[in-house]
């Protein structure tokens, strides 16, 4: 019976770190508004939906590249690739193209990075990462020749329409991009689940040859994932100028490896193979509950930048705990 | 000679004749290229990423990575500057090498008590760090950036390393000779720097046959720790101040001056003389560029096309090797 227990507690712990982690932040923040002292706003639908809002473009560029994880490869090219649709719709608006053909061209865009990057990583069989990072800095290049490094925003005749796209608010408080996010986490997650393409994803990204040995036409399934990053990228780069009005080329800078950092503490392996689209978005979603509730502390009028430090040992922490558990795993067999 | 043994050469030597075709092309569009104030300029500019793309090498051969450097260099950058006026300048240099070196061991004690194998999860462990570092030096500063001053000397060791010169070498160039040297040596002389090699080439293999796989782990962190801290403080010296964020963007050059080298990303092949050859390239490019007038961000869109075409080549290389 105990030992019943036992193993069953490690399952959990073993399971999902992040949704445990995010748990007992919750569960924190309640004990502090106990106290009336540090008592918050933590727990007001405004709160929630703020929440929601201000992650919603991690979480798409997360789930895009959330597929590309699990067929065993990663795109760090996706903050240059956020950055440059940005700047085309905000560019392309301006000079007259309706905004739907904009989106559309933006996101056009962002698939023929995608189909560089697969056809180099993929059909050259290059190391993914190094060549997506070269992508990014020359799409960071880009963005600063496009706008001169300055910020540029869409002209005041066409900027209703434009800013409505994403915050416009549904039944008077929820905004579209949360919905947009949702739809994205919702057809991701029926792409990873239930298509052949998705399970095809698992059997690559799980074992290459072996995937590649039972019929699977694993270039073609490989590539695929690059392609809906980049869609997927571009598509939170539009709505990213729309929340903000604002297109600049510094905006991609870190958010390549936050978000693929978050994936990977949400559970999905950097090894491939192992995921799933509400793993990252509880991986993600930790990562902004975290900056969230430290602000609503207000920490940082104590020790300012301690939330960052902060942010970066609960990153190291839940890598190191799904490292060491491979480990324990690999030492079994 | 027929052509296909020139074409040969050529594509055994990329990098040297990278070099050649650069500076001759450079010389006849702008003369001011050869003269003796560009070349002393070039040579300055060698200071900080030689020294972490060094670092970088060891780590890069053993198969893994480190992006902590951009924290790193921050963090020992701010804690030098402010400790100059306290306990003097050598003693602050001393402490912030030591700074380095214990960034370093840190890292490869997460490694290698994770169990971390794979490039990926010591990348990520390692992004991790950098926020660490790089937080903890904004704490330590309160986010203000130092500038740097010698109230209580008159003899300034950050003068000389900036500007001072034994005959018509520059001291910071001397330092980085010494260094490559005792690297060099380190890498092709030793049994730990034929380990990490070992390592990198394979690390099942390399297990099997008693290579000490967690010491190699712990001494290619330790010495880019402390490469990354010497670099830091040749930068210090260039831009006399310390800023909490100097050091995020040599965390993708330095990768680049490896990678362009010729050192293979997968580890196992590679060497600090090849990482000189690519950073000598990369900067011989930007100045290239920079005489002829092209804008900062083209240069930057030609960094990552460059970036990707030296792992493509390379790996077109490997495959025809392999057949």
């Amino acid at each position: 019976m105990i030992t019943n227990i036992k193993e069953y507690i490690t399952k959990i712990l073993s399971l999902q770190k992040a949704f445990l982690a995010i748990l007992l932040v919750v569960f924190i923040m309640a004990l502090f508004n106990l106290n009336p002292k540090t008592h918050s706003e933590f727990f007001s639908s405004y709160n929630f939906i703020d929440l929601l809002k201000s992650n919603s473009i991690y979480l798409i560029l997360g789930l895009g590249q959330t597929i590309v994880l699990v067929a065993g490869g990663v795109d760090l090219s996706i903050g240059g690739v956020m950055t440059v649709s940005g700047i085309v719709a905000i560019q392309l608006i301006n000079s007259g193209v309706p905004i739907p053909i904009a989106i559309i061209i933006c996101i056009v865009l962002g698939m023929a990075v995608g189909a560089i990057n697969a056809y180099i990583s993929v059909y050259q069989k290059t190391e993914p990462f190094i060549i997506t990072l070269g992508m990014g800095v020359l799409l960071t290049g880009v963005a600063q020749q496009l706008t001169d490094a300055h910020p540029v925003s869409v002209d005041f005749s066409y900027s209703e329409d434009f800013l409505n796209l994403s915050n416009y608010k549904l039944f008077g408080q929820i905004p579209v991009l949360i919905i947009v996010m949702l739809v994205v986490l919702a057809v991701i997650y029926w792409v990873l689940r239930s298509t052949s393409f998705g399970r095809n994803c698992y059997a690559i990204g799980g074992d290459y040859e072996v995937a590649k040995y039972s019929g699977i036409n694993v270039l073609r399934n490989k590539s695929l994932p690059y392609l809906i990053s980049g869609m997927t990228a571009a598509l939170s780069g539009v709505m990213l100028s729309s929340q903000l009005n604002a297109g600049n080329s510094i905006f991609g800078d870190v958010t390549a490896l936050y978000v693929v950092c978050a994936v990977v503490v949400g559970g999905t392996s950097v090894a491939g193979g192992i995921g799933g689209a509400f793993k990252s978005a509880i991986g993600l979603v930790l990562l902004g509950l975290l900056s969230n509730a430290f602000n609503m502390l207000r920490i940082d009028t104590y020790v300012p930048y301690l939330p960052t430090a902060l942010q970066g040992l609960i990153i190291v922490a839940i890598i190191w705990a799904d490292c060491y558990g491979r480990k324990r795993k690999r030492e079994e067999v | 000679m027929t052509i296909q043994s020139i074409i040969k050469l050529i594509r055994n030597n990329l990098i040297l004749a990278g070099i050649v075709v650069l500076v001759i092309v450079t010389s006849l569009i702008e003369p001011k290229f050869l003269t003796g104030a560009n070349i002393e300029n070039i040579i300055r500019q060698f200071g900080t990423l030689i020294f972490v793309a060094l670092g970088m090498t060891f780590v890069i051969m053993a198969g893994f990575i480190d992006l902590s450097v951009g924290g790193i260099i921050s963090l020992v950058a701010v804690v030098t500057v402010t400790l100059i006026d306290k306990i003097g300048q050598g003693p602050a240099i001393m402490i912030g090498i030591s700074i380095g070196l214990i960034c370093g061991l840190l890292n490869s004690f997460l490694i290698i008590t994770s169990g971390a194998l794979t490039q990926a999860e010591a990348l990520f462990l390692t992004y991790g760090m950098s926020l660490v570092y790089g937080a903890v030096a904004q704490i330590y500063v309160q986010g203000v950036t130092q500038f740097l001053t010698y109230s209580k000397t008159s003899i300034s060791l950050f003068d000389a390393i900036n500007s001072g010169s034994i005959g018509i070498v520059s001291i910071s160039f001397i330092i980085f000779l010494v260094c490559l040297l005792i690297l060099y040596i380190v890498e092709k002389r030793t049994y730990i720097g034929r380990s990490v090699v070992l390592v990198g080439g394979n690390k099942v293999a390399a297990r099997l046959a008693g290579v000490p796989i967690s010491k190699s782990i712990v001494f290619i962190y330790a010495v880019s720790g402390v490469m990354t801290a010497i670099g830091s403080v040749i930068l210090v010296a260039r831009v006399t101040l310390a800023s909490p964020v100097m050091g995020t963007p040599y965390m993708t050059q330095a990768i680049l001056a490896v990678v362009v080298g010729g050192t293979a990303l997968m580890g196992g092949k590679g060497s600090v003389l090849w990482t000189v050859m690519g950073t000598l390239l990369l900067i011989l490019m930007g100045n290239c560029l920079n005489l002829m007038g092209v804008t900062t961000y083209i240069q930057y869109m030609l960094r990552g096309a460059i970036l990707i075409l030296a792992i493509w080549l390379d790996n077109r290389k490997q495959f025809s090797e392999g057949n």
